[in-house]
């Protein structure tokens, strides 16, 4: 080979270009980025069993012909505690419209802890647990609070990580619905 | 003999590839659920695999893979189920292909490139003498062979 030194800074100009390219591309990039919003919007929503406080069992099939709105929340959880009054105003506007289903699934708290929250805070739409956090994994929650749109017929056609304002609990309403707002 | 320093490194690599590339025995359920928890990141903690951490939805999704493991499903399926649900950043490895091809090819590409530069300047410094002859030398060599040739 003649010239090898060239040939070496060849390779290692070659190598630091690449870096070089890589880096100047994924610097701006989170790798996380797909943790802030849900894959599932679009799809079919899971199919969950959860167990309200008020006794029995909660399935998505009882649910269906409804548009129903799905919370994943915590007693401990402080912005599930600053979310809590767009919950309660949203309820109130929807809790007579029997188009609308409004469930609270604790992701990972004591019963006991869960229900001496709900009675406080006067929490009146349904709240479940959810034996061995199954619902939680279905829906591929990361955390709390997160809410999902589910439509009528079982497609999840919105989702909200973190906390929900009350605008945003009604245009995921409305996606729900097959309407925009 | 002058080329064995050349044959040992290349039974040295080919047994080192060979040690790192030979299959695995076996894995039990046990072990390849727990693998595959090694593998993905918990959804709700920072930095933690699903294997180390103790949260509720590690141990949902290690009750889930062990389940999923026992009803027959393959591994890259089970993953690929993970990656729908919560997207690419559940997995604690970056996958071999799109950008990841360069996290994982980048290194190999440095060895590469380091080691054939290594042979290179190796091969050159054997090529170049290690002294050079002086003038002086030169002359001695000189008159000793005009001396020789001088002799009856």
């Amino acid at each position: 080979v003649r010239h090898p030194t060239r040939w070496i800074a060849l390779g290692v100009a070659m190598v630091v270009v690449v870096v070089g390219v890589v880096l100047a591309t994924q610097v701006g990039g989170d790798p996380r980025a797909d943790a802030t919003r849900s894959q599932l919007v679009g799809g079919a929503a899971p199919s969950f069993a959860v167990r309200p406080l008020e006794g029995g069992t909660l399935t998505r099939a009882e649910l269906a012909g409804r548009a129903v709105i799905v919370n994943f929340w915590n007693s401990w959880c402080a912005p599930c505690h600053a979310e809590l009054p767009a919950l309660a105003r949203f309820w109130a506007r929807h809790r007579d419209d029997p188009s609308v289903a409004f469930v609270g699934i604790v992701r990972d708290d004591t019963e006991r802890a869960v229900r001496e929250y709900v009675a406080a805070k006067g929490i009146d739409w349904t709240i479940a647990t959810d034996p061995a956090a199954k619902a939680a994994l279905d829906f591929g929650t990361r955390g709390q609070p997160e809410t999902f749109a589910i439509t009528p017929d079982g497609v999840i056609a919105g989702a909200q990580i973190g906390p929900s304002s009350v605008e945003d609990l009604e245009t995921m309403l409305a996606a729900a619905r097959g309407k925009r707002r | 003999m002058k080329n064995a320093p050349w044959w040992l490194l290349g039974i040295v690599v080919v047994v080192a590839l060979v040690w790192a590339a030979w299959p695995e025995g076996e894995t039990s359920a046990t072990e390849r659920a727990h693998e595959l928890a090694s593998e993905l990141r918990c959804p709700d903690c920072e930095g933690l695999s699903v294997a180390d951490s103790s949260t509720a939805s590690a141990r949902a999704i290690r009750a889930d893979l062990s389940r999923r493991v026992r009803d027959g499903q393959d591994d890259d399926d089970i993953r690929q189920e993970y990656v729908d649900r919560f997207g690419e950043s559940i997995l604690l490895n970056p996958e071999g292909e799109g950008i990841g091809v360069l996290v994982w090819g980048l290194p190999v590409l440095v060895l590469v490139v380091g080691a054939g530069g290594l042979v290179l300047a190796l091969r050159r410094w054997r090529l170049e003498p290690a002294m050079h002859a002086t003038s002086a030398d030169e002359e001695l060599v000189a008159r000793a062979q005009a001396d020789r040739a001088s002799e009856p």
